[in-house]
């Protein structure tokens, strides 16, 4: 058989014409992974039986693979009588999989903030809220920009396993176009070459963000 | 008779041998990329540096699930044939042994140069001052990450259970094609990852904590 090139040139429009679905659902669960991440992480701050709970939570969305996160929403969820669309469950799945990871990196990018920061806040007699609106969340971003950055490309890269549930983005279509021809290997490295440049192209991209968010910090 | 969540878990961890052995398996080839790459990349300057990070960046920045996949399918295509099981160890393998080579070289470029300075003071060749000073430093630091390396490998090892092995996510599946309680079936299986992975988690934890320790001891001379 050898490798067809011919015929792996031809795959390529289908497969690159799911890269918006990919690159979509990424932003949309990194989004979600955030909110949920934040959200995680003020609770475990707060601490008390909450927080303590939450900080199980993200220890066990830790330890646990994303496909069994996966299986778990799209099986479970209609046994309650939800139906949602696969597009929506693997968006669930992946948010909720990176809030773990995400929570984590907003602890680090609170705790890098220097506490005479909150106390020269004070001092000037801000409220709480402007404190935490004007002195620490602005500084907390910098901090977040690089590791979350880093965590979209993660996700970009975990988009694929949404092809287990049949939702249409890169790897789906391949498969689409190797079940339709009896022929894996090219659809499947075309599909594996689109991830690669898109992860190394955004990783670059993070890499000089960081650089420069370097920079201004060291002023 | 419906089976109760406790005999579900039982028949999930049926699949726990080859989970384990995966993850072995996995390890013969992500701890000597790891080292082998990660110093390499340390020590490599140029056109020799780019050719090093090019084959890091492959096994690093691809999509795991998909390089399962083309290594599956297309290796018999170009005439090597291996098993399910050789295909996933190797791949995982690599993928996690691309994330701990930068491990490795950031450990090893985390180190003052005063180091190796002084090694060579001492007359040491650069091979001696690689493997007598830089290296022993270097992993002891740089092995809370590698326990977490560790445990995105075991995570990884769900991803075999679409190449046809019978790990514990294959066997939830199994289990669910006779027994409609998909609740107690997903939240065995993920009860069966965690108590896998989870006290990994807690040892890198209490590794870290004693590697901070006599660090900071040391300079309160």
């Amino acid at each position: 058989m050898g490798f067809d090139l011919a015929f792996a040139l031809s795959s390529v429009p289908t497969i690159l014409g799911a890269v918006g679905t990919t690159l979509c659902v990424a932003f949309v669960s990194c989004i979600g992974a955030a909110a949920i991440g934040f959200f995680f992480e003020m609770v475990r701050r707060a601490g008390g039986i909450a927080g303590l709970t939450v900080g199980f939570v993200i220890d066990f969305i830790r330890s646990t693979p994303v496909l069994a996160w996966l299986y778990f929403l799209y099986f479970v969820l209609p046994f309650y009588g939800i139906r949602l669309g696969s597009m929506t469950v693997g968006v669930m799945g992946l948010s909720l999989y990176y809030s773990g990871y995400l929570a984590e990196v907003f602890k680090a990018g609170i705790d890098a903030i220097p506490k005479g920061q909150s106390e020269a806040a004070r001092a000037l007699s801000l409220s709480r809220r402007h404190a935490v609106i004007y002195v620490i969340a602005p500084q907390m971003l910098r901090n977040i920009a690089a590791p979350l950055g880093n965590y979209f490309v993660s996700i970009l890269k975990a988009t694929p396993y949404l092809a287990v549930l049949a939702v249409p983005e890169m790897l789906g279509r391949a498969f689409d176009i190797a079940s339709e021809t009896y022929r894996y290997t090219e659809p499947l490295v075309v599909a594996g070459l689109i991830f690669l440049v898109l992860a190394l192209a955004i990783s670059n991209g993070v890499k000089r963000l960081e650089r420069r968010l370097l920079a201004v910090g060291s002023r | 008779m419906p089976a109760s969540l406790f005999d579900i878990w039982l028949g999930i961890l049926q699949g726990l041998g080859t989970t384990v052995t995966v993850t072995l398996y996995g390890l013969m080839f992500a701890v000597p990329f790891a080292l082998v790459f990660g110093i390499a990349q340390f020590l490599t300057h140029g056109v020799a540096r780019l050719l090093v990070t090019s084959v890091i960046e492959f096994w690093r920045s691809s999509a795991v699930i998909i390089l399962l996949f083309v290594f599956y399918y297309a290796l018999p295509v170009v005439g090597i044939t291996l098993s399910a099981m050789t295909v996933s160890a190797m791949v995982l393998g690599l993928n996690a042994g691309g994330y701990a080579s930068q491990a490795v070289r950031a450990g090893l470029q985390a180190l003052p140069s005063g180091q190796r300075e002084a090694g060579a003071a001492l007359g040491l060749s650069r091979a001696a001052i690689l493997v007598l000073i830089e290296l022993p430093q270097a992993l002891v630091a740089m092995s809370p990450t590698f326990v977490n390396t560790l445990i995105q490998l075991v995570k990884a090892t769900a991803l075999v259970s679409l190449v046809t092995l019978t790990d514990m996510t294959f066997r939830a599946k199994e289990i669910a094609q006779v027994e409609y309680n998909p609740v107690a079936i997903y939240t065995a299986l993920l009860l069966a990852f965690f108590v896998v992975c989870y006290p990994i988690a807690l040892a890198g934890r209490w590794l870290e904590a004693r590697i901070a320790a006599p660090g900071s001891r040391s300079h309160g001379i």
